[in-house]
């Protein structure tokens, strides 16, 4: 693996609709009882992050917490 | 660059909106301070509490919304001056000039210019910067830093954003010169809500129903209306609420989905379809939909207050609040995809109907039509070129496929003139080379090649011909950039095209730097009376000085006056606009006082260009022209150390340009040199310039020739020889053949000096006095007085021998008045009779920096007149004359 890749997992308040799949390409959305959206999957480095970080601050989301989930 | 103005349109206010009594008192309370600081997530109602707050205070203000264009840095800064010059149309002359200017000019230097001008409002405004947060360039943040750190007591600065910006927050916390409205100052209260909802929306909800939407949308503005907009005309609020408060899903998905499933069919799809629009407006949006009542539909849309703000109120422009845009567009994109790039397409056709190619390229880059947007960037590259901005226009051009452009000839010649322009100077031949293909391609090629217009195309042969001259003139391979000059404007015919001025200014330079000085004026001089007529106040003065320089070497004195004369009259018609160069018209005129030995008066211009080139204008070389023309009147003056440290310091900041300096720096030294008895020094100098009696002397090397001339005749002095004699006069010889024969009249009346010396020092003074009785002749009419006198006592000699003999009396009077002119003595290390104030001590400590005048103004807490007060003060004080010299002469006093 790309050592500049990495898996994330950004957890946001509320449930999102299926229509933020094609927002959010390449990332799984789950969805927990407490009412938060997980988004995990592997970006290709911190500037993919970041730009991610961007979308869930432009649309109004609320973010909880970003954690690294490969081991890392 | 075209300044769409909705970009400084305050947002208009619907007239029902909430009063936030409690934020704007907050505001209001902090206005004694820098900045104010709006910083919240999107929806939170930011702007709107901006614009009511700033709507109700009647302060003159400068809005300027942001968006992801303006991280270029001069697209940034001209809003900026586009903005303020909606308070006072006067303000931002100097530095749109100094912006001009283009990569030469930092984005400091404009912001003096704009800081200095805005000194002269006189009342108190704002500057207000929305959507901060889409400007991600480090430079951007560098110029705010800049602007907040030296802002005028009279400006206020208000950012709104949702990203706290990069500024020293915590120092303007500390300095109490920051108000901040956060998020938990913007949530709406219950009582804030309930005004909302029940007054502005038109519900009559319960205050339990209030409660329970305050509680689940966290006082979220956005969410508030969106949940209003579901409720409307609703009979079941209650149910719809419980249900909504119940539910864990992102609340704009809950309710706009609600919304939108409320609306008809044509008002979802047109929501849908124009959400791909920056801003719009009834016509666009026709486009765009296919429709012909969107005007329509948009007065709706705003008057239930769905999703969209009026922009300006005079042409209709409307946007989406940004957090319902993206969300409409996240629709779009998972209902329709395949729509995305069709409707682009028509946003793109629509505004090549209005001409405007900015917007049309970036919708045809987005609807991934290559073909239209490399024929548009095609068609708006002179445009940009001349206008400085290669940068943005590369910035498209590199979005297109390499396959499209290399289809495209004058795309390719584009690419080629951006890496030229950025030093790449072999991809730049590369580029012109995949132009220059489709010329010799056959015609059967011709079908994939693309070409918009015609004209240019014609003309690529020529264009192709003065960018290879413009990168061969860089390199230094003049007889290359003379061929291609010439070549390129005998292929252009149309010379009413801004190439063809260009190709003429190569031309010039070209021919000047082979030595035909005779034609590069005549070049030179047709250019500028050109421009003149166009009123093309910035080319019409740029290469003055230069005619100048050239019309001092070919002895004629008065036209070279006349050239600055008549470019400062050209200003005063004009209005005596603040022109990038004007230093240049007052250093030039300096050099043409020097020849005539009017010190006073070359001193006088000297200051005047060194205080204009103090304010951050900067062309290529200034700083070296300056301290070698400041260097002449030192040596004029006698003090030969601070020449020396002068030219010494031009040296080192020359770069190599296509426009060459009249007189080589080193050559100017060697001539102190000489004049101070350091034969060995000026010795070393000429072998390691590669001098010798039978080196080739091209035009270059002429005034390096004619002083290696003067140091052989001082070596002979001190040591007479036979071969020395042999070789001087040939040199004498040979330099007359090549200085008369292409009338550089001002050489030829040296190498008749330097003959008169030379057979002074063989004490043959018949034949010397003949030699200057011929210098005489050609400089009279044109009253070269310099010359003379830096001939030193020899010369002064002769002179009298030609007073006694009564040869061309008037004249010769007037030369030995010269000399008697008593030139000041070096100043002896003595007590200053009026000594130094505290303030002027400051001062002169700065000037012994690195820092402009601007610069130390800005240190000091001064203006730049105050400064510049100061600075005359020292420099009468000390019996100097310019910055170098106060810096020696305070060394010398052991003051600094």
């Amino acid at each position: 693996m790309n050592e500049e890749q990495g898996t994330y997992t950004i957890r946001i308040k509320g449930h999102l609709s299926e229509q933020w799949a094609t927002r959010f390409e390449g990332m799984t959305m789950t969805f927990t009882e407490e009412g938060e959206t997980h988004l995990t999957g592997t970006l290709a480095d911190q500037s993919a992050l970041h730009g991610l970080l961007r979308t869930v601050r432009d649309s109004g989301l609320e973010l909880l917490a970003v954690n690294r989930v490969d081991g890392e | 660059m075209s300044i769409l103005s909705s970009k400084l349109q305050m947002p208009l206010l619907r007239p029902d909106l909430v009063q936030r009594s409690r934020l704007i008192d907050y505001l209001n309370a902090g206005l004694y301070r820098k900045l104010t600081l709006i910083s919240a997530p999107a929806g939170f109602g930011k702007t709107t509490v901006a614009s009511t707050w700033i709507a109700q205070s009647n302060y003159p203000t400068a809005w300027l919304s942001l968006d992801g264009r303006d991280n270029d840095s001069a697209r940034f800064l001209r809003y900026i001056i586009a903005a303020i010059q909606r308070i006072d149309a006067d303000i931002g002359q100097l530095a749109s000039e100094v912006l001009q200017a283009g990569q030469q000019s930092s984005i400091e230097a404009v912001l003096t210019s704009l800081l200095n001008e805005i000194a002269v409002i006189p009342d108190d405004f704002w500057l207000v910067l929305d959507d901060y947060h889409l400007l991600e360039s480090p430079e951007i943040d560098d110029a705010l830093r800049f602007l907040l750190e030296h802002l005028p007591a009279q400006m206020h600065l208000v950012i709104i954003t949702r990203e706290d910006p990069q500024l020293p927050l915590s120092r303007l916390r500390v300095r109490d010169q920051l108000t901040e409205l956060r998020v938990a100052d913007l949530r709406f209260t219950v009582d804030e809500a309930a005004e909302f909802l029940n007054h502005a929306m038109g519900l009559t909800l319960s205050a339990q129903d209030i409660d329970a939407l305050e509680k689940r949308t966290e006082g979220w503005v956005a969410g508030l209306q969106l949940a209003a907009l579901s409720l409307q005309g609703r009979t079941d609020a209650t149910d719809f609420i419980q249900a909504f408060t119940g539910s864990h899903r992102f609340i704009v998905d809950y309710l706009l989905e609600e919304v939108l499933h409320r609306q008809s069919e044509t008002m979802r799809e047109f929501l849908l379809y124009t959400s791909i629009l920056g801003q719009m407006n009834g016509s666009l949006c026709d486009a765009v939909t296919q429709r012909n009542d969107s005007q329509k539909v948009l007065e709706v849309l705003e008057r239930s207050n769905l999703f969209v703000i009026a922009l300006d109120d005079e042409r209709g422009w409307y946007r989406y609040h940004h957090l319902f845009g993206d969300a409409l567009y996240n629709a779009l994109n998972n209902e329709y995809p395949e729509h995305i790039p069709v409707l682009h397409r028509w946003a793109s056709d629509w505004y090549v109907k209005q001409g405007q190619l900015q917007e049309a390229i970036e919708h045809a880059l987005l609807a991934n039509d290559f073909k239209q947007a490399a024929d548009l960037i095609e068609t708006i590259w002179p445009k940009m070129d001349e206008n400085y901005q290669s940068g943005q226009w590369f910035e498209w051009a590199s979005r297109l496929p390499e396959a499209v452009v290399l289809n495209h000839p004058i795309l390719c010649l584009g690419y080629g003139w951006v890496k030229l322009l950025h030093g790449d100077l072999d991809m730049a031949e590369i580029w012109f080379q995949r132009a220059e293909r489709w010329l010799d391609a056959p015609s059967e090629q011709h079908k994939q090649m693309a070409v918009i217009d015609q004209r240019l195309f014609e003309e690529l042969p020529a264009s192709i011909c003065h960018a290879r001259g413009y990168r061969a003139l860089t390199m230094g391979d003049i007889q290359t950039a003379v061929q291609f000059a010439a070549q390129s404007l005998r292929l252009n015919r149309h010379h009413d095209h801004p190439n063809y001025g260009r190709g003429l200014v190569l031309h010039g330079l070209a021919q000047l730097a082979n030595g035909d000085l005779i034609k590069a004026d005549q070049t030179f001089s047709d250019f500028t009376a050109y421009m003149e007529a166009a009123g093309n106040i910035m080319d019409a003065t740029e290469l003055v000085f230069i005619i100048g320089d050239i019309r001092i070497t070919l002895g004629r004195l008065h036209d070279a006056y006349h050239a600055y004369n008549n470019a400062f009259q050209f200003l005063a018609r004009q209005g005596n606009p603040s022109v990038i160069g004007l230093e240049d018209l007052y250093r030039g005129i300096a050099d043409v006082y020097l020849m005539r030995n009017q010190l006073v008066l070359a001193e006088e211009n000297l200051l005047a260009a060194e205080e204009l080139g103090e304010q951050g204008i900067i062309r290529p070389n200034w700083q070296s022209r300056l301290y070698a023309t400041q260097a002449q009147l030192e040596i004029a003056q006698g003090d030969f150390a601070t020449a020396l440290q002068l030219l010494h310091e031009a040296e080192q900041q020359l770069v190599p340009t296509p426009v060459f300096l009249n007189h080589s720096i080193h050559a100017l030294k060697a001539r102190v040199w000489i004049r101070q008895g350091k034969l060995d020094v000026a010795q070393r100098w000429a072998r390691q310039q590669g001098l010798s009696p039978d080196g080739d002397i091209t035009y270059l090397r002429e005034y390096e020739y004619l002083t290696f001339t003067l140091l052989q005749i001082a070596l002979y002095q001190a040591q007479p020889s036979d071969i020395l004699r042999t070789s001087t006069h040939n040199l004498l010889d040979r330099l007359y053949a090549t200085t008369h024969d292409s009338g550089r009249i001002a050489h030829v009346i040296e190498v008749f000096i330097l003959r008169a010396l030379m057979y002074t020092a063989q004490h043959e003074i018949p034949l010397a006095l003949n030699a200057l009785h011929q210098a005489l002749v050609l400089a009279e009419p044109e009253s070269y007085i310099r010359l003379f006198v830096d001939g030193g006592q020899p010369i002064a000699d002769l002179l009298r021998e030609a007073e006694a003999q009564v040869i061309m009396p008037n004249y010769v009077h007037q030369l030995l008045a010269a000399f008697d002119a008593p030139t000041p003595p070096p100043p002896a290390a003595q007590a200053l009779i009026d000594p130094l104030s505290d303030r002027e001590l400051d001062v002169l400590r700065l000037l012994h920096t690195d820092l402009s005048g601007p610069e130390i103004a800005r240190q000091l807490v001064v203006s730049l007149s105050t400064m510049r007060t100061h600075t005359r003060s020292i420099y009468s004080k000390l019996d100097v004359n310019n910055r170098r010299a106060a810096v020696r002469r305070a060394q010398e006093l052991a003051l600094l």
